[in-house]
């Protein structure tokens, strides 16, 4: 808690110091000419709360964060109010666009509204799954991906360097995985394409396979010890020693690295997915002005980036903000080349023919 | 409470209502609210409208509106609706629960659960309650439920995770069982139907506690002082008088934990393990996943809720039937 | 009374105590540890949790708003309640089925539904979400169980006294606000804490009918997020004692009281 502090405060003093860059731009006068308020639904500690404090007493406009805990709630709760919502930022990760765009719920992306989009690296910014129907429908802030977490003391790198340790009788009633995200793994392990764009024209040969890949996990089902949903799930199995590998985000897992647990983290040989939390304006946002405001603000520096990253251990998508992170957090968040390279992002496209498919098989397997 | 607690009453209403010195006689003098009541009970059956209409809206209103939009949604091909999308009537979502056997197993489960856990909760606070009711002084009553009422207002997150503390494998209990030198190596009691009745019988305890407390404490000392003049030993003393007695209390306590258990979510996903899915889950998954997913997740919350309703009217015939026969 | 019997059921009660604290207890203890993960071992302690609680003006505010909504949730079941079980209890009439039926009904629909469809009820009616919408949601969530519990107690009152008193020319309110209702208080006073409990606990209905403003459980479930932390058990705790010394202090009030009346 003291080390959050003293962060904290030495962020304020520092964004103070780099304030007069951020206070300039001719956007932030004509916003505080306007006031009012920007309404934003995200998760907690991706907003950084001295930035919050910052750009409210620059422009005059008031945030309004409500805190939300996953993608399906924002989804049914935005859908509810529509037509005319309540927000006008939201918190989506960049795989699940499509199932907004396709409800209508999120507004195309103006960059051109956007001064610091180049401070975005462009791994993030022009990144396959960040164009959707020719428009870019979101602020990448945040990058997550899937690793094979294990503790260091049960378990060697070595061993951690493919998921087949994961579902090797060594480790029986002593790993743990989200369910629905290891299916696209296991289809990297076995060779496929767990993005089935590949199958775009072939449904066929995907109900094969994912038949396949049901029967495998339903015959791996005796060596798990628990199909878990959220961050805070894992992290307890691993203090509790409940478990002594698992698949995780890597936000969760570095947030237990940075507080001394003995854990790592590796992107394993057969490959893994990534994915990008954005911020995104909702269509027909009340405040459709603040918002882009409150947008370019924030990326207005890498610090913030860094920020977010100390609070929620996912990787910073703005170009240099290691730099503003301490050895252990910059080895939290960081991966040799090599792993990067099996690295690729979750695509939106065939979400339809994947959640399809995955869906039955997900329920099939938890009733096995 | 008996003739003589009647007799004040009337006593106090009678000496009220005629001296008319105090609030109560002043009121009922008072001739706008004479001239009300005059109207309000003009007839028996005026009266009893009074009475009735403003339940009768509320519940049309605001308990049998909500539910019926969830029929109505999980009659529907697609909700929320986008636009330029038109919606269409469907009985689709309920052939997919009956057409597909995947969804049967944790529907059963979770009945089967339901039932086990109402049952064990039954069993462990049954004692409670008579403690309770029997053996703790008037006075005191108040301070013993209470106490057990504090833990309660620990929301069933956090007191989740702490049920994970205490039963993990670095978890008070393995520590203290090992610093026993019981156990050598940890025992593995998380993520399995016993964690997951630990976390549930803390849920559900307080709904059986209080309905058996209250039919407990209604119970006359005296019938079993009687029995036991009579010559009966406390077993028959507790199986002829008591249990009989009560039946309504464990009647009403039963019903109660076994509907609100069908619908438990958070703690079972929390504490159960790969193999203890449960209908909620199932149900919260469609609304988790996609948006048109609503009205298979609607359809699928009528047909439990509907399921869970026959069982409890066929539980209560049982107990029904039970009662008539131990008063033969 | 059996001796015997006696010892053995008081064991079974602390017994059951002992079950019901231990969670308690090890949750108390997490939030003094240094650490940002709750569980053993426990290698220092802090009150840091303590300070940070206490200097943050959003938990405390949380936690008085989170208040307020099971008051005011509870204080409109209670009378609503109150007054479904007046018309249900040992009378017969044509449909008293029907609106005993719709009366339990919210107290047995999953939450998750129970929510949405709030949340499209809501919106069919007009009511923005925010604090009144919270606020309505709890209180017709909680009825049932109000009715259940007064309708238990009506149930045992002797028809003899309200006859009584209408015999002697009290009219049908008199005799309510006169007997009825001081019959029904420990009654009215049980479903209050019941439904207090049950708003005051209450996640997915807050979430889908909430504004800006978190209530208290929808603040720890947005903090989990990233982890469930020694600072989640503080609130817990905090949020504990404030409302156990509350209970207590009622507990005395109401004896006192009790003693007053009877002097």
């Amino acid at each position: 808690m003291s080390k959050l502090i003293f962060n904290r405060r030495r962020f304020l003093g520092t964004a103070a110091m780099t304030g007069a860059a951020l206070a300039s731009p001719a956007y932030l006068r004509r916003a505080h000419a306007q006031g009012g308020e920007v309404n934003i639904w995200t998760y907690n500690d991706f907003v950084p709360e001295a930035f919050k404090k910052q750009f409210e007493a620059e422009t005059g406009i008031k945030v309004n964060v409500r805190l939300v805990d996953d993608q399906g709630k924002q989804f049914n709760l935005l859908a509810a109010e529509q037509p005319n919502p309540s927000v006008d930022i939201m918190t989506v990760a960049g795989h699940r666009f499509l199932q907004f765009i396709e409800s209508d719920l999120l507004a195309p992306m103006d960059t051109d509204r956007l001064s610091n989009w180049d401070k975005i690296n462009p791994t993030f910014s022009e990144s396959d799954w960040s164009t959707i129907n020719g428009n870019k429908w979101g602020v990448p802030i945040l990058s997550g991906m899937e690793v094979l977490s294990y503790n260091t003391d049960l378990v060697t790198a070595e061993e951690a360097q493919t998921w087949d340790t994961l579902f090797s009788e060594k480790y029986k009633g002593q790993t743990a995985y989200i369910i629905q995200d290891m299916l696209s793994i296991v289809m990297l392990m076995k060779g496929y394409d767990g993005n089935f764009i590949e199958y775009a024209d072939d449904h066929e040969k995907a109900a094969e396979i994912m038949a396949e890949i049901q029967q495998f996990m339903i015959e791996k089902k005796p060596l798990v010890r628990k199909y878990y949903d959220s961050g805070a799930e894992i992290q307890q199995m691993f203090v509790n020693q409940d478990i002594a590998l698992g698949h995780s985000w890597n936000g969760p897992a570095a947030a237990l690295i940075n507080d001394g647990f003995p854990l790592a983290m590796s992107i394993p040989q057969e490959g893994s997915y990534g994915f990008v939390y954005t911020l995104n304006v909702a269509n027909n946002a009340p405040n459709a002005d603040n918002a882009y405001t409150f947008l370019d603000a924030m990326l207005s520096s890498p610090e913030i980036g860094a920020a977010m990253t100390k609070a929620s251990g996912f990787i910073s998508t703005y170009k240099d903000s290691a730099q503003y992170l301490t050895d252990l957090e910059k080895k939290s968040t960081s991966f040799p080349e090599e792993q990067l390279a099996n690295l690729q992002f979750f695509r939106a496209e065939q979400n339809e023919l994947k959640y399809g498919l995955m869906d039955p098989a997900v329920e099939a397997i938890k009733a096995a | 409470m008996s003739n003589e607690a009647a007799s004040r009453a009337t006593q106090d209403v009678d000496a009220h209502t005629r001296v008319g010195r105090t609030f109560w006689g002043r009121l009922s003098n008072w001739s706008p609210y004479r001239a009300l009541m005059g109207l309000v009970t003009a007839s028996p059956r005026r009266q009893f409208l009074i009475l009735a209409i403003f339940p009768l809206l509320w519940v049309l209103t605001q308990h049998l509106g909500p539910m019926l939009q969830m029929v109505r949604v999980s009659l529907t091909d697609a909700y929320p609706v986008a636009p330029g999308v038109e919606q269409h009537f469907t009985l689709d979502n309920y052939a997919r629960f009956f057409g597909d056997q995947i969804f049967w197993q944790p529907f059963f489960r979770t009945l089967i659960f339901a039932g086990g856990f109402t049952f064990c909760t039954l069993i462990l606070t049954y004692p409670v309650a008579y403690f309770l009711a029997r053996h703790v002084s008037r006075k005191n009553q108040m301070l013993f439920l209470l106490l057990l009422l504090i833990p309660f207002w620990v929301g069933e997150i956090v007191r989740t995770y702490a049920i994970m503390i205490l039963l993990g494998n670095t978890g008070a209990l393995n520590l203290v069982l090992q610093s026993l030198g019981l156990i050598d190596r940890p025992i593995p009691f998380m993520y399995t139907s016993f964690s997951m009745g630990v976390g549930i019988v803390y849920l559900t305890a307080l709904y059986m506690l209080l309905p058996l407390y209250s039919a407990l404490e209604k119970l006359p000392r005296s019938y079993n002082e009687a029995a036991a003049d009579l010559g009966a030993g406390a077993w028959t003393r507790f199986r002829r008088v008591t249990l009989p007695l009560t039946i309504e209390g464990i009647s009403s306590g039963c019903t109660l934990v076994f509907l609100i258990s069908t619908g438990f979510y958070a703690t079972p996903v929390l504490l159960g393990g790969p193999s203890t899915t449960t209908f909620a889950e199932t149900i919260a998954g469609f609304f988790h996943v996609a948006g048109d997913e609503w009205p298979t997740g609607a359809a699928f919350a009528t047909i439990m809720f509907f399921a869970a309703l026959v069982l409890t009217a066929v539980f209560q015939k049982l107990m029904n039937a039970l009662r008539k026969g131990d008063t033969k | 009374m059996n001796r015997g019997n006696r010892i053995l059921l008081s064991c079974v009660y602390w017994a059951f105590v002992l079950y019901v604290f231990v969670p308690l207890i090890l949750m108390i203890l997490m939030g003094f540890k240094d650490s940002k993960f709750i569980g053993f071992p426990i290698k220092s302690w802090t009150l840091d949790w303590y300070t940070g609680i206490f200097a943050d003006a959003e938990i405390l505010s949380t936690l008085g708003y989170s208040a307020a909504i099971a008051v005011l949730a509870t204080l409109i079941s209670v009378a609503v309640g109150t007054w479904i079980a007046v018309l249900l209890e040992g009378r017969k009439f044509w449909g008293r089925t029907a609106i005993f039926g719709m009366t339990v009904l919210p107290a047995l629909v999953p939450g998750i539904i129970s929510a949405i469809a709030f949340r499209i009820y809501a919106r069919y009616l007009g009511i923005e979400p925010g604090m009144g919408a919270i606020v309505w949601a709890h209180a017709v969530h909680n009825v049932p169980f109000v009715v259940l519990v007064v309708m238990a107690r009506l149930s045992t009152l002797p028809k003899s006294q309200l006859e009584a008193a209408r015999d002697l020319g009290a009219d049908p309110i008199i005799a309510f606000l006169r007997i009825t209702l001081p019959y029904l208080v420990p009654a009215i006073l049980g479903a209050s804490i019941f439904c207090l409990l049950l708003s005051f606990d209450d996640f997915v209905r807050s979430f889908f009918l909430g504004g800006y403003e978190p209530t208290l459980p929808v603040l720890i479930f947005a903090k989990l997020k990233s982890g469930m932390s020694p600072e989640i058990n503080a609130i817990a705790t905090v949020a504990l004692v404030l409302t156990a010394a509350i209970g207590i202090w009622a507990e005395r009030f109401t004896r006192r009281m009790n003693k007053d009346t009877k002097a």
